[in-house]
């Protein structure tokens, strides 16, 4: 397409210029019913699976139904929200902090109704648009992150591996069988944007090769010192290489002391380590971030690599659908996947989840790896 | 990799323009990109940011933090802004021909 000005004077770029404006502020966009009893709310109900009821002091009524989203979506899939929101709901919506997408309407037959249509949109493929869920304890969208799509140090992929997830864990989202909630996450690095650090279930993508590296163009790409510092268990030294009579300041790095993290990556182009064999997924299990009777928790790594398997990642979701049914079955009422395993004992988990235990599993970083070790007799056969 | 001409000289760059060599830098560097990075004139003002981050880079491999950068020239981030609109990374190190600045940016 030809150039179209926005009015913007490249050869003044200051005039005009508005900054610091900071974001709309929330209350521009509040339905009428949220708006009007602000503060005022008495208790709520989950009517069904993606349908809440909010009820007020003054007797007034939000019904909420919830929908999941793909999180990377399409100008036309947002121009499609907006429209629903305009025939059922005034023109308002929101987005929730899982990425799923809510409609607030005033009247209970009508968010039925919504329901309803909501589920009966599907994408040419078959998909459902807008499949309405995750409420209560089920399982609920996937958080993730760029993936392939456009970050520049993942280990795999995010749209592609939270699809075949949810795909698997399709009847959890749209019911609320399980004993509590429980979160998946995924991130494509160990930078572990996102929630995949203290989620119930969490996808992570690995290394297992140390970075290349090219020497010819390090110290013109990179400020050495930051490469150095970058890692965590001192790999990375400065040195100096000759290459066809030419000295070049570079780094070396000790492979045996390297563990794959990529941190010298995102701080140095000349540092890249991906690698379509190499890299993969591995698994983390029992975190949570509420206080709800367990204090928050970090989850755990259970199995340390899958291979990456575009574009259906068969060896993960089959991990993941196991530990999930387990789960389903053997913990008690509200009892968090965490508090599960915390309870009947880590290596009971391993047995009934069928999951291989390696020594990949077992901290061996810094000092606090020591209070990860078992300093008692007390465990079971 | 790109290569720009200018007034003679040409500079091997990257898609955002930073130069690929530190030891490639001249006066004109500065003249040839001020134009991208919102600058009519350089003051000495500008040019004492850019001897510094030079010099610092010279010294340390590294280019300086945000606060030894303010506090060795005495100009507040809100100065270094009005020097330099895109700011000291994208703006000030790019003229001062340090490399592109990395991590989560
Ligand atoms: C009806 C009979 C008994 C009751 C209700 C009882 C109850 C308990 C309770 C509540 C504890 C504390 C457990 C804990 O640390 O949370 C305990 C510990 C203990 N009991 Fe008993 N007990 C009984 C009989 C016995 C007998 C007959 C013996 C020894 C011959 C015994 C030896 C011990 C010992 C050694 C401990 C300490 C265990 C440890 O610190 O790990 N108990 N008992
Ligand atoms: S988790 Fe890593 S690879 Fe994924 S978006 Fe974040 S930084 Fe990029
Ligand atoms: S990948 Fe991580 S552990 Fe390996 S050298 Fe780089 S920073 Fe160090």
């Amino acid at each position: 397409m030809a150039f179209i000005s926005s009015g913007y004077n490249p050869s003044k770029p200051m005039e005009g210029r508005i900054s610091d404006i900071g974001p709309r502020h929330f209350s521009e966009f509040l339905p009428p019913v949220i708006a009007k009893n602000f503060g005022k709310w008495e208790y709520h109900e989950i009517l069904e699976p993606g349908v809440l009821c909010h009820t007020a002091e003054s007797g007034d009524k939000a019904y909420t139904v919830r929908c999941g989203s793909a999180r990377l979506v399409s100008v036309s899939y947002v121009r499609e929200l907006c429209d629903i929101a305009d025939k059922f709901c005034g023109g308002h919506l929101r987005f929730t902090t899982r990425n799923n997408v809510e409609f607030i309407l005033d009247d209970k037959q009508a968010a039925l109704d919504l329901k309803a249509y909501l589920n009966s949109q599907k994408f040419e493929g078959g998909s459902y648009k807008f499949p309405v869920g995750g409420t209560g304890a089920g399982v609920t969208n996937i958080v993730h992150t760029q993936g392939w799509v456009h970050c520049h140090t993942p280990a795999t992929d995010a749209s592609g591996t939270v699809k075949v997830t949810m795909d698997a864990v399709f009847d959890q989202f749209q019911d609320m069988k399980l004993p509590a909630p429980v979160r998946i996450s995924m991130a494509c690095c160990l930078n572990m944007c996102g929630a995949v650090h203290c989620s119930d279930i969490a996808i992570l993508g690995v290394h297992r090769k140390p970075p290349l590296i090219d020497h010819e163009y390090l110290d013109n790409l990179c400020e050495i010192p930051l490469a150095v510092a970058a890692c965590p268990t001192g790999a990375v030294r400065p040195t100096k290489v000759e290459l066809e009579g030419k000295t070049y300041k570079t780094v070396a790095i000790k492979e045996e002391r390297c563990m794959f993290c990529g941190n010298c990556y995102t701080m140095c182009p000349s540092l890249p380590l991906s690698d379509g064999e190499g890299d993969g997924i591995a698994i983390m299990v029992g975190g949570k971030i509420s206080n709800r009777i367990t204090k928050p928790s970090f989850s755990k790594v259970v199995v340390p690599f899958v291979p990456n398997e575009p574009p259906r990642w068969p060896t993960m979701t089959k991990v993941i659908k196991k530990i999930l049914e387990v789960y389903a079955e053997e913990a008690n009422k509200y009892e968090r996947l965490g508090d599960w395993a915390n309870r009947i004992g880590w290596e009971r988990f391993f047995e009934k989840c069928e999951l291989e235990f390696s020594a990949h599993l077992i901290d061996d970083f810094r000092d606090p790896a020591y209070y990860t070790w078992r300093q008692t007799t007390q465990f079971k056969w | 990799m790109a290569v720009v001409e200018f007034q003679g000289s040409s500079f091997e760059v990257d898609e955002d323009g930073f130069l690929q060599k530190f030891e490639d830098w001249t006066p004109l560097w500065v003249d040839f990109v001020k134009e991208s990075e919102g600058i009519k004139e350089i003051s000495e003002d500008h040019q004492k940011v850019i001897d510094f981050l030079q010099d610092y880079y010279k010294k340390n491999g590294i280019a300086p933090m945000v606060r030894i950068l303010s506090k060795v020239t005495g100009f507040k981030l809100k100065q270094i802004y009005e020097l330099f609109p895109s700011g000291p990374g994208k703006g000030a190190c790019k003229m001062a021909g340090l490399p592109k600045p990395t991590g989560c940016v």
